[in-house]
């Protein structure tokens, strides 16, 4: 009886949270899939956002997305491999483990307001997507160094001592046995990192900036998807329709960047012949 | 393992690795290869309800004097003020008057704007004094019924620090922030009309143009007339309402090259359509 109501109250809270997200998505399909249009994807925008489309702001949204991730992937899984793999002294990693934790919990505002402060005045890269870009890198490095850890932490002991029984380098067993098996966590930080970096607002109001034109290098301000819902629904009167139809190109944005990236790594092992 | 698969295996590590290198060389070479050196440029930074006007002048302008580009940041007046002193920005963006002490810079006004209260739609007040209001934002009035409306609490929507909306309303109603009890404190006028609609019990102030827009595609918020004067953008423009704010975009000394010929671009009659999409009035 116990077990029953027990394994209905588990059904219950799943069907909340499916309904929960359900009901999100659904919203913005709904309010927003009658904007949506080629014309959307390919036109500037007019009338401070309510017409027209968000073809500079997609543009500007990857390139800060691109640029933080080519900064944060290597910097990221170098620091991961340290922190797992070469790191002598226990308390030095739990210390550097404790400040990357609290890094990941400091809110995204302080971020862009450190990004702010050191890229666009102290360097003097202005409103850009570059200092975009670097504050992003910032911003989810602490998260994917986290996730790629535990996932190199967590391949057995036995891997490791058998590869270097082999007579494989320290590097060669790194990078054949550990990376690949810690694919999966790897993967995963990815995605968390691209979700969070996509997604983000506050960081980049301060950093990439507000202006909607096309950008022409990484040393121009350009507006973000973020900011730009953020913008429409917040900002500017009747601007909430298109605001819906960036949210919706915003979710494909993401779902799409995330089947990307999972294939991106995937071929990558691949190719260079891992065995899992 | 033996000595061939593993020298090959190596081999494919190192050129697996200098392949990645290689990748994120060129990225980073196209990047900075593509430095821009072409255009004048101008940067305008303040108010977040002058920016979408400025954004949509700055296009038209760039469309007539295709050598310049504009960039438009919000962050707030003070920001516009603080930013166009320093020099960070060519032109700042306020939302006010300029205050005692800041006449060291130079105001050029681009539009007019009312500030309105609203209260949700369902709320039977009609009408509020200027005494009523100002008790129930220091928390004096708690309840619409003191006021001759429901019995409902009040939920008192204030402005953040730094808006310009802010300031002009306290300076309307001669009270200091510290006194005001809010239990919501906003930012941009969207986000007011939005708390304001969501919830029966609230009161708020926001642009007048903004209000009456969403009042009209059926939002359920009402504006409350002041001192007996209809809150309409027309009485704004007639100078008949009495809390309107001046849209400025102010220079630290006398605007040269492009800045000046922005403002007066900014001033002349080619933008008064984009005046009136925003909601503003022309001057």
């Amino acid at each position: 009886m116990i077990d029953r109501a027990f394994s209905l109250g588990i059904y219950a809270i799943i069907a909340l949270v499916i309904a929960t997200f359900g009901w999100i998505i659904g919203d913005v399909i709904i309010k927003g899939i009658s904007v949506v249009s080629w014309e959307f994807l390919i036109s500037e925008p007019e009338d401070a956002g309510r017409a027209g489309g968000i073809a500079p702001i997609l543009v500007s949204t990857l390139y800060v997305l691109i640029i933080a991730l080519v900064i944060a992937l290597p910097l990221g899984i170098s620091a991961a491999i340290w922190l797992a793999e070469f790191s002598q002294n226990q308390s030095h990693t739990l210390h550097v483990g404790i400040i990357l934790d609290v890094l990941a919990g400091v809110p995204s505002i302080v971020y862009g307001l450190f990004g702010n402060a050191f890229f666009c005045i102290y360097l003097g890269l202005g409103y850009s997507l570059l200092s975009g870009g670097l504050t992003l890198a910032c911003m989810i490095l602490p998260v994917f160094i986290r996730t790629c850890e535990s996932g190199i932490r967590s391949v057995q002991s036995d891997w490791r001592l058998g590869g270097l029984a082999l007579g494989m380098r320290r590097s060669v067993v790194i990078w054949k046995i550990l990376l690949p098996a810690a694919q999966p966590a790897i993967i995963a930080g990815l995605i968390l990192s691209i979700g969070r970096a996509t997604a983000e607002t506050a960081a980049l109001l301060f950093t990439s900036g507000y202006v909607d034109r096309m950008p022409e290098s990484i040393f121009d301000s350009a507006r973000v998807l973020a900011v730009h819902i953020y913008d429409l629904t917040m900002n500017v009167t009747g601007g909430d329709e298109t605001a819906y139809g960036s949210a919706l190109i915003l979710i494909v944005l993401i779902i799409l960047l995330n089947t990307l990236a999972q294939g991106f790594i995937d071929s990558w092992f691949k190719r260079s012949g891992h065995y899992r | 393992m033996s000595l061939v698969t593993r020298i090959f295996t190596q081999r494919a590590h190192s050129s697996q690795l200098s392949r990645l290198f290689c990748l994120l060389g060129v990225v980073s070479i196209a990047f900075l290869s593509n430095l821009s050196l072409a255009a004048e440029r101008l940067t305008l930074t303040g108010s977040s309800t002058v920016a979408p006007l400025a954004l949509e002048m700055a296009k038209r302008f760039e469309k007539n004097n295709p050598d310049v580009r504009i960039d438009v940041q919000t962050g707030g007046s003070s920001r516009g003020v603080n930013d166009a002193r320093v020099g960070l920005a060519d032109i700042g963006m306020v939302s006010r008057a300029l205050k005692e002490s800041e006449q060291d810079l130079t105001a050029h006004l681009i539009a007019l704007d009312g500030i309105g209260i609203i209260v949700h739609s369902s709320n039977t007040v009609k009408e509020l004094s200027r005494q009523q209001i100002i008790d129930i934002y220091q928390g004096k009035i708690r309840n619409w019924a003191d006021v001759d409306g429901p019995n409902l609490e009040i939920t008192v929507v204030n402005k953040a620090e730094g808006r310009s909306t802010l300031e002009l309303f306290l300076h309307f109603f001669e009270l200091k922030n510290s006194q005001i009890r809010p239990q919501v404190v906003i930012g941009d006028n969207q986000q007011g009309i939005k708390t304001v609609s969501g919830n029966p019990g609230a009161i708020g102030y926001v642009s007048i143009g903004t209000a009456e827009f969403e009042h009209n595609r059926g939002t359920p918020i009402k504006l409350l007339p002041m001192d007996g004067k209809e809150a309409t953008v027309k009485g704004v423009a007639s100078g008949e309402y009495p809390l309107s704010r001046p849209l400025n975009l102010v220079t630290k000394a006398q605007p040269e090259g492009f800045a000046a010929s922005f403002i007066e671009f900014a001033q002349s009659t080619d933008v008064l359509d984009l005046i009136e999409n925003q909601f503003f009035v022309a001057p």
